[in-house]
């Protein structure tokens, strides 16, 4: 029971990790960016890569550092060539990016799973009070906690957090007033970048393994969760993903066999959600609403 | 305050003036010619040539799906593959030899397991159920816009492979339902493709396209016209669903068989690049991209089996085909967004403008 | 010098372009009007020359540098400050950070505290309601905010789009009150009104626009005479070269 309600924590907490990432591009830019599931994947691949030979710090340095250039990257690449473009457009280039990632690490990683032991200490038991809880739901839960205390605070706190919100809420007049659109716009990528390195630690850890195809799911729950939450409400994505990461495991955990159905369940609420309450169910007032 | 609400450049709007939508014959010749002569004259180079031809007429319907609705529109959605897979189920399960549903597919619902009928008739019953799929769907979903319409209709393709992909009532569920009949002749795809060629050419200038298309320029006209844009996306977004099911249905008689994952996210992905690469605004840039994709893969294919130039024996990583095809979509929404034809038309160019005034 | 100098600007929104010849000249300390009907162009006028809106063609100088075609966020360094139409303030921020935002445009440095109390002594509504979220401010309050945010930065010109707008006549007082001051400390201002008599009798000289154009520049004593100022507004067919 313990343990359930640590897994559906965990799961909470990746989600939410996963959700912002995307919530934090998408305030800025008003871009889904499904290539965020690439992120992670790339996270993951580095990570597997490098721990066996270099070690657990160092591989965690380097995937963080390489997702980070990578979510630069596609900013400066793609997405910046693409200021001037409606949200559908951003969205089928996301979808262009996320696929043609996955294609190119079919080539360069080959596409079947490589396998390695990141940090097999994650799947090990602790005793707690009595109870044996894995290891890797709590660093997980400790993890997510600290990560979003850490995002929230830099929003909250800092310059560059406070241009963030207001570019997340009106870029045209942030730029009015100064706020540098590149410099905000490569922030939030760059951000994004860590968090989605913090989701590839866990998921690689609990796998074992990596795939082109590594991020594609966890991303498009995560979406669920930024939608659900409110499209351009950081808070709402952080607590969008962490909804639909505690209720799938609650669900997986209770249901049996009409879990398969999941999906289904979550996508049509999606769909009430978008026609229902555009904004969201965390509704967020300042959001403008670009149609 | 009142300032014009034309906002920057958008693939899903074209440069064709409202307005330019008489009937000329060349823009509907144009294409149905290109793709019935490069039919026979591919086909005519042996069987997997025939093959390949007919399972890209098949993409090419699929693409003509996305374009009528989203070219005219202007409304993003992932979802046609849903109705795609609808339409494949359909006519596949109508089509599959009995014997083969009763011992493969115990689980199917009665009289889905009984039921039988000839191909053409199957590929009508595809229609008419993706259609109805689409209307009721569309019903939901054509009040959104931009962004909520393209993450709802991605919704929507979730909801569907979810359903199919579990629900071994009304499918096969996980599993392939095999032995379904297939074409004998290449021209059956071709005419098929044809037809799908005309109606959507004939729903883009029909007067209702062109209201649609008036609203697509203008966010702001849209939403003053109200209801009367949601019922026109409504009726598109439904002829767009019936021919996305002719695809599906196209493609189960094609493979010989049909899986729930076969109109997926690659699926959507590689019809949505080929429309965007040839245009999203065009009956022409549908025919465009699928071609030029389709004939790009088929090199580059090539390429990654190996080919001999001179001496050298070139051969490219399995996979670079996906890789180029994905670099092509975005390169092509940094680099021209309205697609290779620029979301015109087919027109004679060399004859000057005489021949599309006749 | 002429601080703000437009001549021959061209600007619209993706192909069409809406301003077809903006001209206007301002020396430091001016205040400057632009009015006329909806749709004249006056807050792509502006737009233009903060950068907001895409200039097609002519010329932009601010102190003798060229401007046009500048990104809003180094025109605002540079020295020029616009105030979009309708405020724009960030409703969930909160009032100081809305303030503090204004900060980011500064071109000096140092003196960003000094600058904070000189504008909430011009507003001193906006000390009381420092911490609330900006959001919750009535219309006036808001348009105050508005102009405080912009000149924190401590601008050369201010540029105001339809201020009045949305306001009751008697806080329309408080906001207009507060130009004098503003221009007492050097900056000049340009207004962008709908209703003429607001601005004409406080501004050296008012720019009429129609149509893109514009048509006439008008000074404070023809402000009253009904049939020049028609005349400017609905045109006689003339324009002014």
């Amino acid at each position: 029971m313990i343990q359930t309600i640590l897994d559906a924590l965990s799961f909470g907490g990746l989600y939410g990790l996963a959700a912002l990432g995307i919530g934090l591009v998408f305030g800025v830019m008003r871009l889904v960016n499904f290539a965020h599931g690439e992120l992670i994947a790339i996270g993951a691949y580095l990570l597997v890569i490098t721990v066996p030979s270099l070690g657990l710090l160092a591989g965690i340095a380097i995937a963080v550092v390489g997702t980070a250039l990578l979510a630069l990257l596609m900013e400066l690449g793609v997405f910046k060539r693409l200021r001037s473009a409606g949200p559908a457009v951003l969205l089928v280039a996301s979808f262009g990016v996320s696929v043609f990632l996955q294609r190119l690490y079919e080539v360069i990683f080959g596409a079947l799973p490589i396998s390695a032991q990141v940090a097999p200490w994650m799947n090990g038991v602790i005793d707690i009070g009595g109870t044996t809880v894995t290891r890797g739901s709590i660093v997980t839960i400790i993890l997510a906690m600290v990560l979003l205390v850490g995002m929230w605070f830099f929003i909250d706190r800092t310059t560059l957090g406070l241009q963030i919100r207001a570019a997340s809420s009106d870029f045209q007049t942030a730029r009015l007033l100064g706020v540098r659109s590149n410099r905000v716009i490569g922030a939030a990528f760059v951000f994004s970048g860590i968090l989605a390195a913090a989701v590839a630690f866990v998921v690689v850890t609990q796998r074992g393994s990596v795939d082109p195809l590594f991020g594609v799911n966890i991303t498009i729950l995560a979406l669920v969760g930024t939608v659900i939450g409110g499209l351009g409400s950081l808070q709402g994505a952080a607590l969008g993903g962490f909804l639909v990461g505690s209720t799938i495991s609650l669900l997986n955990a209770f249901l049996g066999n009409y879990r398969v159905y999941t999906y289904t369940w979550l996508f049509i609420l999606v769909i009430i959600v978008l026609i229902v309450r555009p904004g969201g169910i965390v509704a967020s007032r300042g959001t403008k609403e670009r149609v | 305050m009142s300032i014009p609400n034309t906002s920057a450049s958008s693939a899903l709007r074209s440069s064709a003036v409202p307005g330019v939508t008489r009937f000329r014959w060349p823009e509907l010749a144009g294409p149905v010619v290109v793709v019935v002569a490069l039919t026979y004259l591919v086909s005519s180079l042996g069987a997997s040539s025939s093959f390949l031809v007919q399972g890209t007429l098949v993409t090419l319907v699929m693409v003509l799906a996305l374009q009528v609705f989203i070219g005219n529109s202007g409304v993003l959605s992932f979802g046609q593959a849903a109705f795609a897979m609808v339409g494949g189920f359909a006519s596949g399960l109508a089509t599959a030899p009995v014997t083969i549903k009763e011992n493969v597919l115990s689980d199917l619902w009665g009289p889905l397991k009984t039921l039988s009928m000839g191909l053409w008739p199957s590929l009508l019953l595809a229609v008419v159920v993706g259609m109805i799929v689409a209307f009721i769907s569309g019903l939901f979903l054509m009040r959104l816009n931009g962004l909520s319409a393209g993450i709802a209709t991605f919704a929507l393709l979730m909801v569907a492979d979810n359903v199919f992909f579990n629900w071994r009532k009304i499918g096969p569920g996980p599993q392939v339902l095999p032995q379904v009949p297939k074409f004998q002749f290449v021209d059956e795809a071709l005419a098929l493709a044809v037809i799908a060629l005309v109606v959507v050419y004939f729903m883009g200038i029909s007067r209702r396209g062109r209201l649609l298309r008036a609203t697509r320029e203008d966010g702001l006209a849209a939403r003053a016209l109200g209801t009367s844009v949601w019922r026109l996306r409504v009726l598109f977004f439904t002829v767009s669903g019936g021919v996305a099911a002719l695809s599906g249905a196209m493609y189960s008689h094609h493979a010989g068989a049909v899986s729930a994952r076969d109109f997926y996210l690659g699926f959507t992905f590689t019809t949505l690049a080929m429309l965007v690469i040839g245009g999203v605004a065009s009956v022409w840039g549908a025919v465009v991209g699928t071609l030029v994709v389709a004939a790009i893969g088929e090199v580059l294919l090539r390429f990654e089996q190996g080919v001999e130039i001179g001496n050298v024996l070139i051969y490219l990583p399995n996979g670079a085909r996906g890789v180029a095809i994905a670099a092509a979509l975005v390169v092509m929404l940094i680099w021209r967004q309205r697609g290779l034809t620029g979301g015109r038309e087919f027109s004679f160019p060399r004859f000057g403008r005489w021949a599309n005034r006749l | 010098m002429t601080l703000l100098k437009a001549t021959d600007l061209k600007a619209g929104y993706g192909k069409v372009d809406v301003l077809f010849n903006g001209h206007i000249t301002v020396e430091p300390g001016e205040l400057v009007g632009i009015v006329g009907p909806n749709g004249a162009g006056k807050s792509t006028f502006l737009g233009a020359m903060a950068g907001s809106v895409r200039a097609t063609s002519g010329a932009i100088e601010l102190d003798g540098q060229s401007i046009v075609g500048r990104k809003p966020e180094d025109i605002v360094r540079l020295g020029l400050s616009l105030v979009p139409e309708g405020r724009a303030i960030f409703s969930d921020l909160s009032v100081d950070e809305n303030l503090r935002l204004g900060l980011t445009g500064r071109r000096l440095k140092d003196g960003a505290s000094a600058a904070l109390k000189d504008v909430t002594d011009l507003f001193p509504v906006l000390t009381t309601h420092r911490d609330h979220q900006a959001g919750m401010l009535s219309g006036g309050q808001q348009q105050q905010l508005a102009i405080a945010r912009a000149l924190v930065s401590e601008p050369k010109v201010l540029l105001l789009d339809e201020p009045s707008l949305g306001l009751a006549p008697s806080v329309i007082q408080d906001v207009f009150g507060v130009l004098g001051r503003i221009q007492e400390s050097g900056t000049a201002i340009v207004v962008v009104e709908q209703r003429a008599h607001l601005v004409m009798s406080i501004a050296a000289r008012t720019l009429v626009m129609r149509e893109g154009h514009v048509r006439a520049t008008l000074t404070p004593d023809v402000a009253w005479d009904e049939e020049k100022l028609a005349e400017a507004y609905f045109g006689t067919g003339e324009d002014e070269s």
